[in-house]
């Protein structure tokens, strides 16, 4: 690797500019400039350092010194990003959990924040949660996250935030390998090569990860996360069709194959079930820049992302089909966006799209579709030379399912020098109910429980009292009619100041959320025949996030710095908190049965919300001699989990999973110009927690061997 | 005979509590009672009938007569009424503290109407956890009922449910525990 690389400063913090950055993040745009340029805050390209809303930057360089394969290992370094079970998965008493994790932000449940490769939205949720196992991290060129309502540029599901994942654009010839080697068998392979011939730019990515798993529980038939073998694969294209206009074309492929072994029930006697999960992901995107004057550009995109998973195990002594179960959604979205800069005044971005979705599962009643026409509009002004900007934007999004809903936000910033900045934002976001809410026809074959989706709830209660899968006298006409669900909807703010001089680097916010119409799990009052529930979706409650996050960063010389983040959280449900107020909510000592009245303090919050987490930095780097050491911790605090006292709600220690620290170091050093080894260890504690946390696998090892060539481009 | 010494206990409580002399405590004869019952986990198995008069098991071959108050199995009550049994058994579901609501109500007693519309119905009275599978009796839920022979009431509340320990991949029973005070006098006062 080029010495030239390693110059530029390492971002582990995202607030504000880095001192010696110098990267060309965008060949075609803010040459020159020294700070690092973000294009999800504001759907157009913006210097760090300017945007008004909360955006965290996370650079190639910091994935790299992580040395970690993982997106979502990466995500959780940052302050107030956590990574959560899907509770469903959790509930699965240490048998492999499909449903994976997902990233929490604000406080608000993966299905709340949106992820987008490229800028664009990737399908596939699975209880809400989309597997960031599907996106590669060796041809990542920047990973930016924005926190708080963004709907009104991204729609549905931006509510909590945005995580925009920006693959490598060409900019000269560079070919790069990577040899990664991690415990359980893990092997990775990467090959990435980019290159720019006169106006054509090109870059192709292949990457192979496969590992043996793990097991946490021996007791327990069956790994705790099973063998997978994924491919990851991109080809991205850019032509200069002329001096004004530039045509981008990506295709994107994933495959993952999942093993499944584990025990389960058969005519009440244990049995071995085994099969595999495929999965495969195929993505392709075009975009048409045309520059149409100096100051004004026209983008024609469109998208189509399409993921599937098939899934089986047979019991393994007859060969019998157990459990068989198939995904396939698909969307295709067509969007024009413009664009106008009037320099050093403002800059004004417009789109018009639609969303058109399709899924077919088997666990869905029925192939079913929605289609979304949305337009958005921002406009952002620089006043008192560039001291203050303000924007104000606002996005229309109509699905055939519900009326028009409107999502408005503005945001500010003031920069009274060049070391203060002062930003405040509000949004309006909302997510529309999704195909599981409507849809979703799950059984539960090792549990026995049933999840039925509010639109088909009442033909299958029907279809279940016919076939006797009913409790005897369950009483199923309130639910023969379909009352639609309503988009779930929330107002956010965010006010924050950052302060940066050559060696600290400083950040301060406070942010609030107030969510209605949240659609939730209930409980039907009657059961299945086997006795067990049967749940479906309604827009049950109101709950309100807030907190404060603090950052900073302290460079220490020319070799050693050191940063820390803190978040404070508190994230409670409106309704049991009036439950409270009117002395409504009791609950009962499991030890000594005494039944007693809840009260606002003991009432600790949503489940599965921490409300201290934190995270610190070491960083190494000696330029000369080509070494480098990252060093970061990791806290999360306790954080709800069962409830044990008969109110179900988190009140009481014994409801919680206690706080947990994860260490990781990796260190690396060039051994020759184009060879660099990296060895690291994550979970240095190795902190386990096989019911709650099945997704930590303990202390593991890795090692990567880098070989990279660069030639620089001559145009 | 039995009237006038309850009316004699009334009274002695009343004074008692107007008096504050050196009155010796008056043992007010009302059963109160702690029990657990172990309860098929099958939906399909028969129920268990409890007296709360006697504090005792009823056996089934007297599933027919008044003798029992309530029968369980799984996680659905029935009450001896109606369509569960030749009495006139009936229940209140109040929310509160057990020891503070001391007064059964005196309408609003709802009964087994059919097999299928039970008077406690599924689900009001639990918290399913899928995580670990229990059943956790809500908080604060206090039941009147009023007994199968319709004259006496009991006020009652659940502590816990949890299954019997078990070999093998499936539960069995369920070990309902609960409190209750059972008043003889027929009031509805405890």
């Amino acid at each position: 690797m080029r010495k030239k690389n390693l110059l530029f400063f390492i971002l582990v913090l995202n607030i504000t500019a880095p001192i010696f950055a110098q990267q060309k993040f965008f060949n075609d745009t803010l040459l020159g400039s020294s700070d690092p340029i973000v294009v999800t805050a504001n759907r157009s390209e913006r210097k760090l350092s300017n945007t008004a809303v909360p955006t965290i930057l996370i650079s190639k360089n910091t994935i790299n010194k992580t040395g970690s394969l993982r997106v979502q290992d990466i995500l959780q370094e940052y302050t107030g990003v956590t990574v959560v079970n899907s509770t469903l998965g959790t509930s699965l008493n240490g048998y492999p959990n499909p449903f994976g994790q997902g990233v929490q932000m604000l406080g608000l449940d993966p299905a709340y924040t949106a992820i987008l490769l490229d800028g664009e939205p990737l399908v596939g949720r699975n209880a809400g949660i989309l597997k960031l196992g599907r996106i590669a991290t060796g041809n990542i060129k920047q990973i930016e996250i924005v926190k708080g309502p963004s709907s009104s540029l991204y729609g549905s599901e931006a509510m909590a935030g945005v995580i925009n994942i920006l693959t490598e654009t060409p900019v000269s010839e560079k070919l790069s390998l990577q040899l990664h080697h991690a415990s359980n068998n893990t092997w990775g392979s990467t090959i990435s090569y980019t290159n720019k011939y006169h106006k054509t730019g090109i870059q192709f990515f292949l990457n192979r990860l496969s590992s043996n798993g793990y097991d946490l529980n021996p007791l327990l038939y069956g790994k705790t996360a099973d063998s997978f073998k994924d491919w990851n694969g991109q080809l991205k294209i850019i032509q200069e069709i002329s001096n004004n206009m530039q045509l981008l074309v990506s295709l994107r492929n994933h495959d993952s194959h999942q093993d499944n072994n584990y025990q389960i029930l058969y005519q009440n006697a244990p049995a071995i079930a085994k099969g595999f999960t495929t999965e495969a992901e195929r993505s392709a995107y075009t975009q048409l820049k045309w520059i149409i004057a100096p100051n004004t550009r026209i983008y024609f995109r469109t998208f189509f992302d399409q993921y599937t998973n098939h899934s089986f195990v047979n019991l393994e002594n007859t060969n019998i089909r157990f459990d068989e179960t198939s995904f396939n959604q698909s969307v295709v979205k067509p969007e024009i966006q413009l664009e106008k800069t009037v320099p050093e005044k403002s800059v004004y971005v417009a789109g018009i799209g639609a969303n058109l979705e399709m899924i077919n599962a088997s666990r869905y009643a029925g192939k079913q579709q929605l289609a979304t026409l949305y337009i958005f509009t921002q406009k952002e002004w620089y006043l008192l030379q560039k001291k203050l900007t303000l924007i104000a934007g606002a996005r229309l999004d109509k699905r055939t399912d519900f009326n028009i809903h409107l999502s408005p936000r503005i945001a500010v910033a003031y920069k009274p020098n060049s070391s203060w900045k002062f930003t405040a934002s509000a949004g309006w976001g909302f997510k529309a109910p999704d195909f599981r809410h409507m849809y979703l026809n799950f059984y539960n074959a090792q549990i026995g429980y049933s999840l039925l989706g509010n639109n088909s709830l009442g033909a299958e209660l029907q279809s279940l009292q016919k076939q006797g899968l009913l409790q005897t006298g369950a009483v199923i006409t309130n639910y023969r009619t379909t009352i639609p669900l309503l988009p779930e909807s929330s107002f956010g703010w965010h006010v924050g100041a950052s302060y940066h001089t050559k060696k600290i680097t400083a950040q301060w916010g406070v942010f609030r959320n107030d969510i209605k119409n949240l659609i939730d799990v209930y409980a039907l009052p009657f059961n299945r025949s086997n006795g067990l529930p049967i749940y479906s979706y309604k827009n049950i409650g109101s709950v309100y996030t807030e907190g404060i996050e603090m950052d900073a960063k302290y460079q220490i010389n020319q070799h050693w710095s050191l940063s820390g983040g803190y978040q404070f959280l508190l994230a409670k449900d409106k309704q049991v908190l009036a439950q409270i107020s009117n002395g409504q909510l009791y609950k009962r000592d499991p030890i000594t049965y005494q039944t007693t009245l809840v009260s606002t303090q003991t009432y600790f919050g949503l489940a599965n919300r921490s409300m201290h987490s934190a995270n610190g930095k070491f960083l190494y780097e000696n330029l000369t001699t080509g070494f480098d050491a990252y060093f970061r911790a990791i806290y999360r605090g306790k954080f709800g989990f069962m409830d044990v006292n008969g109110n179900n709600i988190i009140d009481d220690n014994r409801e919680m999973t206690p706080g947990y620290w994860l260490l990781n170091l990796a260190s690396s050093k060039a051994i020759s110009k184009a060879f660099r080894l990296q060895i690291g260890v994550e979970d240095i504690l190795n902190y386990t927690n096989v019911l709650q946390l099945p997704n930590i696998a303990g202390r593991t090892f890795f090692i990567n061997i880098n070989y990279s060539l660069q030639h620089n481009s001559t145009n | 005979m039995k009237i006038q010494l309850t009316i004699f206990v009334a009274a002695g409580l009343f004074f008692s509590a107007c008096n504050k002399t050196d009155v010796a405590p008056v043992v007010v004869p009302i059963v109160t009672s702690t029990q657990s019952l172990t309860v098929n986990f099958s939906s399909t198995k028969s129920f268990i009938f409890f007296s709360f008069k006697d504090s005792a098991v009823v056996a089934n071959t007297d599933s027919a007569t008044t003798k029992w108050d309530i029968g369980l199995r799984y996680t659905t009550f029935i009450l001896n009424g109606n369509a569960s049994g030749p009495g006139n058994a009936g229940v209140s579901m109040q929310d509160g503290i057990f020891s503070s609501l001391n007064t059964a109500p005196a309408t609003g007693y709802a009964v087994d109407t059919s097999r299928s519309n039970l008077a406690i119905k599924d689900g009001s009275w639990y918290d399913y956890n899928t995580t670990t599978h229990a059943f956790i009796p809500k908080a604060g839920k206090v039941f009147f009922f009023r007994t199968a022979d319709g004259a006496h009431y009991v006020k009652m509340q659940l502590l816990s449910v949890d299954y019997l320990p078990f070999v093998g991949q499936v539960p069995l029973s369920l070990v309902y525990k609960f409190q209750y005070s059972y008043q003889p006098n027929g009031t509805k006062n405890f």
